[in-house]
């Protein structure tokens, strides 16, 4: 399989006033095309942190970041929101939907940004993915109107509206309850079985499970890197 | 007990927020100080009480002449006699007189404004002399003995304050008159009078066409209306000109209180704008405060919202708020009433300077009782709008909702609808006022720098009237003329000189004509012009352009047949083919005889640079075919700095006083500086609105960039959203400025209209002018300011990465 990102020796430093947080030091990590990947670590560890860089919502302090063949290190914001939009779906633990848009709306949002989908098209494709997680019935309602998992799902929506190389979910099952929860995961799945690359931060060792492969991060590092027992096995089988 | 404690708690959040209570504050006493401001100020001058026990019934009768008002010495006596007799609505129905009058002691002459009046006039002004007695109706009869009652000042001026003065005489219009009484400083009515004299003036035994104008006034009977009386007079006045038609043509009159006449036709119009002005701003500055409280109140909105469910009683989170607002309007209510106390002062002495005329005795410009009352209601309505609305609005909300409330990265959906609301307002009413303002300013600098049609820097002026039994015999007049221009002209300092009735900028008389060959039918409806005596080097002198024909000159003698030279704007509106020269016209009410068309020259401005001045006809004549006793006499010099004319005024005064003792000059001034006098009160009142386009300025910009940041700043989530999804920086730039333009766009199209149509109602009076460029610069200046509070909250949200705008709170 392709190798869709490839971090060397990634580093994040915050620096506030009086203290320096080595957030992230000599992050090494290769991910292919169709990958499930599980991100584990206690809270602090920078989970989170390596989750923006490699969404481009933040930018590295050292090291290198190619994503699709690309070097996404030195490239200006309108790049960086160009690859955002095309390569990137984002899954966030509290939703984050705006509140003033509808569900359709929320979902089409990232394809209005690109310039080159007619009207029609990215009503289709707003279509699609809101059927696919099983939300078609619901496109007028406002956020406000809709249960946490429902709310959930459409954030799940628009982040595979656009079709992405890649889904970033950080703990998308964080605020939810665990039916709700179980539901997220199974689209996730579903997405995965269909060929989705996916990236995601939990802290569910139940969720964990569910990747293929689980990389565990302390104090900023990487310090384990395997395939899930379930992988293993299945691996074992074949 | 509790009420303390809340007012604690709501002064300990004040003193915690220093930034914020001083901004609202500012706000607050910007917006109260006009509003005070303007309430004494209307209160003080145009609506002021006359301070006697019949005040209120008092009335002015004033004459419309074409649809405009003429105030004062305005009514033919005879209209006046036969009113007098069939009038029904008045306790008293008066007329007086206003003269000027020569007065000379054995040593010196003066030239004065008298007061021709009656014993009713003393008496519904609670006139009490400070010495003697006032005038009765005895003194007016034919064969009693000449008397005069002085003012003050004349007793102190001329006889220097002497105890003995009663008895003495004084020869008023070289007749020996006797001093009966003494008024004192304080008497005036209707406006500050030098020399009261018995009103004599009668129609009987004078031609109706000859008459003289008095000025009529009259005490309402109780319980009569304006209206009523205002329809009475009107018939009346219907009646008279059916019966004269000749000479009343397009002529009624009207009641009005006597405030309301000295001020003129435009007051309530700009009564009304005033107060609508101050209106807007004082709503703009509670709509800022407003709002800066109540997103506030969101921001603690979650607070609050636990404290309700913790089970703290609405009432008393709302009175919390309150109290706030409460100090906040209080704190800036005494700030404004002790701002707009010193800014009355300042405008007292302002408008002493800038007026060629004491003001008004009525009028009251200081902080008065009323004007405390107001400021104390205006703060609590204040308060009330700022603190409670936006306290319930902010409590109103399920308290259960705001805190479930998930989905994260934005004000609540109402808070967002109120901010568009009051984006939009801040727009309307900025809009609106700023189009008002600036089209009063626009129009008065207009009116400033108009073209008189004749020079006007550099010309000195002063007036003399000669004495009417001495001058009764014209050649004599025009003997008078030839040697003070003769004895003016010899002087060093003068340039040249010549004589006219009246002066560019200054009123002519604006008279009835009728034209050769039309034929007015039975009811004439007379076209007009202003009528203008000059001397013949006039036109010369005062670079009056010469456009057709010849203007006056030897050939123009007392003898021979009149002529006159008449403007463009005559020619042009009375003879349409163009054909004017040699063509004939008369004064309908005062001459026979047919003047001949000799001469076409530019335009001249008489009176105010208003619309309907600016378009009036003039038609001079010459002075040497018909000399007048009222003369201005017209210098030109060489500079017109204060030393020049401080001289000058003493050579002119000096070549008068020499060549006729009894007709001294007054009215000593530059053409310049009386055309600028007249112009004072428009200049004044246009400061004024100087003033609230600044303030709405200011606050528009404030509100609108607060209420925008502030927006902005609760959708630093969103925008991370925003841009996690793939928006660049151009795509957040739009998505807010989009928004923008849907409230702006609405809001101009509420406030552009609103601001024509107030620029409208100030143009039919001549107040306001409106300009396609205001139209077009005023709503670009607030787009301008919409689109600053826009950029500067997007650009400071984008600074952030993403991420970081993401876990903004
Ligand atoms: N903007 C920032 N400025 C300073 N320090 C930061 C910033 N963002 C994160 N950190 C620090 O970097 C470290 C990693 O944070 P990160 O949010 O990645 O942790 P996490 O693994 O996601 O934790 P959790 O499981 O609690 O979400 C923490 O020590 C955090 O305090
Ligand atoms: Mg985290």
């Amino acid at each position: 399989m392709k190798t869709l990102i490839k971090l060397t020796n990634l580093k994040k430093v915050f620096s506030t006033d009086e203290v320096e947080t080595h957030a992230l030091s000599d992050i090494n990590l290769e991910v292919k095309q169709g990958e499930y990947l599980s991100i584990a670590g206690p809270s602090g560890c920078g989970k989170s942190t390596l989750l923006s860089l490699l969404g481009l919502l933040d930018t590295c302090s050292g090291g290198s970041y190619n994503l699709n063949g690309h070097d996404v290190v030195d490239i200006n914001g309108k790049q960086r929101a160009a690859i955002r939009n095309k390569e990137i779906g984002f899954v966030f633990q509290s939703f984050n939907l705006i509140s003033e848009l509808t569900v359709a709306e929320n979902v089409a949002l990232p394809l209005t940004y690109r310039k080159d989908l007619s009207k029609t098209e990215r009503n289709d494709l707003v279509k699609a993915a809101l059927e696919k997680v099983d939300m078609g019935h619901r496109t007028k309602h406002y956020p406000s109107q809709l249960s946490g998992g429902q709310q959930q799902r459409v954030a799940v929506a628009r982040a595979i509206a656009g079709n992405p190389s890649i889904i970033l979910a950080d703990e998308p099952t964080g605020n939810l309850d665990s039916k709700n929860a179980e539901l997220v995961m199974a689209l996730l799945d579903k997405l995965h079985a269909e060929g989705a690359t996916i990236c995601m931060v939990t802290h569910d060792p139940r969720g964990a499970k569910r990747a293929e492969r689980i990389i565990e991060i302390f104090d900023g590092r990487i310090v384990s890197d395997s395939p899930t027992t379930e992988t293993k096995i299945a691996e074992a089988v074949a | 007990m509790s009420i303390f404690s809340d007012i604690n708690f709501a002064l300990r959040t004040l003193i915690k927020n220093p930034k914020f209570t001083a901004l609202t504050v500012f706000v607050m006493t910007t917006g109260l100080t006009l509003c005070i401001y303007m309430f004494s100020f209307i209160q003080g001058t145009m609506v002021a009480p006359l301070p006697f026990k019949d005040g209120e019934r008092i009335r002015a009768v004033d004459m419309i002449y074409n649809g405009m008002t003429y105030q004062g010495t305005s009514i033919r006596v005879h209209d006046f006699e036969d009113l007098k007799k069939r009038v029904q609505s008045y306790e008293v129905f008066d007329a007086y007189d206003i003269g000027t009058v020569n007065l000379s002691t054995n040593d010196r002459a003066v030239k004065y404004t008298g007061h021709f009046v009656t014993e009713n006039f003393f008496k519904i002004s609670e006139a009490k002399p400070l010495l003697g007695r006032l005038l009765s109706n005895e003194d007016a009869l034919s064969g009693a003995e000449p008397v005069a009652v002085l003012s003050h000042t004349l007793w102190q001026s001329l006889f220097a304050g002497d105890k003995d003065v009663l008895g003495k005489k004084l020869r008023v219009n070289t007749k020996p008159t006797t001093i009966v009484g003494v008024m004192p400083d304080s008497y005036q009515f209707p406006d500050a009078g030098r020399i009261w004299l018995p009103y004599t003036t009668k129609a009987t035994g004078v031609e109706r066409s000859k008459a003289d104008y008095v000025a009529v006034y009259g005490v309402l009977k109780p319980g009569v209306t304006d209206e009523l009386a205002n329809t009475e007079i009107k018939s009346l006045m219907a009646e008279l000109e059916d019966k004269f038609p000749k000479l009343n043509s397009n002529t009624s009159a009207r009641i009005w209180t006597i405030q309301e006449s000295s001020m003129g036709d435009g007051t309530s119009v700009i009564i009304l704008a005033m107060e609508l002005a101050v209106g807007f701003i004082l709503l703009l500055a509670c709509i800022n405060v407003g709002n800066l409280l109540f997103s506030r109140a969101t921001e603690k909105g979650k607070e609050t919202a636990i404290r309700t469910a913790l089970g703290a009683p609405r009432a008393t989170i709302i009175m919390q708020m309150m109290w706030e607002s409460v100090l906040i309007c209080s704190i800036s209510g005494v700030l404004a009433v002790l701002f707009s106390g010193l800014w009355l002062e300042q405008s007292n002495t302002d408008l002493l300077e800038a007026f060629p005329f004491d003001p008004p005795f009525w009028w009251n410009m200081t902080i008065t009782e009323s004007s405390i009352i107001a400021a104390i209601v205006i703060t609590l309505v204040t308060a009330f709008i700022t603190g409670i609305l936006p306290a319930i609005k902010a409590t109103s909300g399920d308290f259960n909702a705001t805190l479930r409330d998930g989905t994260r990265g934005a004000q609540g959906k109402s808070a967002g609808r109120l901010s568009k609301i009051v984006v939009i307002s801040e727009v309307v009413l900025s809009c609106a006022l700023l189009l008002l303002s600036t089209g009063m300013v626009y129009s008065v600098n207009q009116q400033n720098n108009v073209d008189y049609g004749t020079s006007v820097e550099d010309i000195f002026t002063v007036r003399v009237g000669l004495p009417e039994t001495e001058y009764k015999n014209l050649e004599k007049r025009q003997q008078y003329y030839q040697t003070v221009m003769a004895a003016l002209k010899a002087k060093p300092e003068v340039e040249d000189v010549s004589i006219a009735r009246t002066l560019p900028g200054n009123w002519a008389s604006y008279e009835n004509i009728a034209i050769d060959g039309v034929d007015y039918g039975k009811k004439p409806q007379y076209p007009s012009s202003n009528s203008v005596g000059v001397a013949h080097n006039y036109f010369q002198m005062m670079e009056v352009n010469l456009r057709e024909g010849r203007v006056f000159d030897s050939r123009d003698k007392m003898d021979s047949p009149l002529t006159a030279v008449v403007t463009e704007n005559f020619a042009k509106k009375y003879f349409a083919d163009g054909d004017v020269l040699g063509k004939r016209f008369k004064f309908v009410e005062t001459d026979k005889d047919w003047y001949t068309i000799i001469g076409v020259v530019n335009d001249v401005l008489h009176g105010q640079p208003t619309a309907m001045n600016i378009a009036k006809p003039s038609a001079f004549t010459s002075i040497q075919q018909a000399p007048k006793r009222f003369i201005s006499i017209v210098v030109k010099t060489k500079a017109s700095d204060a030393s020049t004319v401080a001289n000058l005024s003493k050579i002119v005064t000096g070549v008068t006083q020499k060549i006729e003792r009894d007709a001294p000059a007054y009215d000593v001034k530059t053409l310049r500086a009386s055309i600028d006098q007249r112009n004072a009160g428009m200049n004044f009142v246009s400061e004024l609105f100087l003033v609230f386009a600044a303030a709405s300025m200011v606050l528009a910009f404030s509100g609108i960039y607060g209420v925008m940041s502030n927006t902005i700043v609760q959708k630093t989530q969103e925008i991370g959203i925003r841009r996690a999804l793939g928006a660049d920086e151009s795509d957040i730039y739009k998505h807010f400025i989009i928004q923008g333009i849907k409230q702006l766009s609405i809001g101009l199209i509420i406030g552009i209209p609103m601001g024509v149509a107030l620029v409208n109602m100030l143009e039919q009076s001549s107040l306001a002018q409106g300009s396609l460029m205001l139209y077009i610069i005023i709503p670009t200046l607030i787009s301008a300011v919409m689109f600053l509070a826009i950029y500067y909250p997007v650009q400071r949200a984008l600074k952030l990465e993403p991420c970081a705008a993401l876990r903004h709170e």
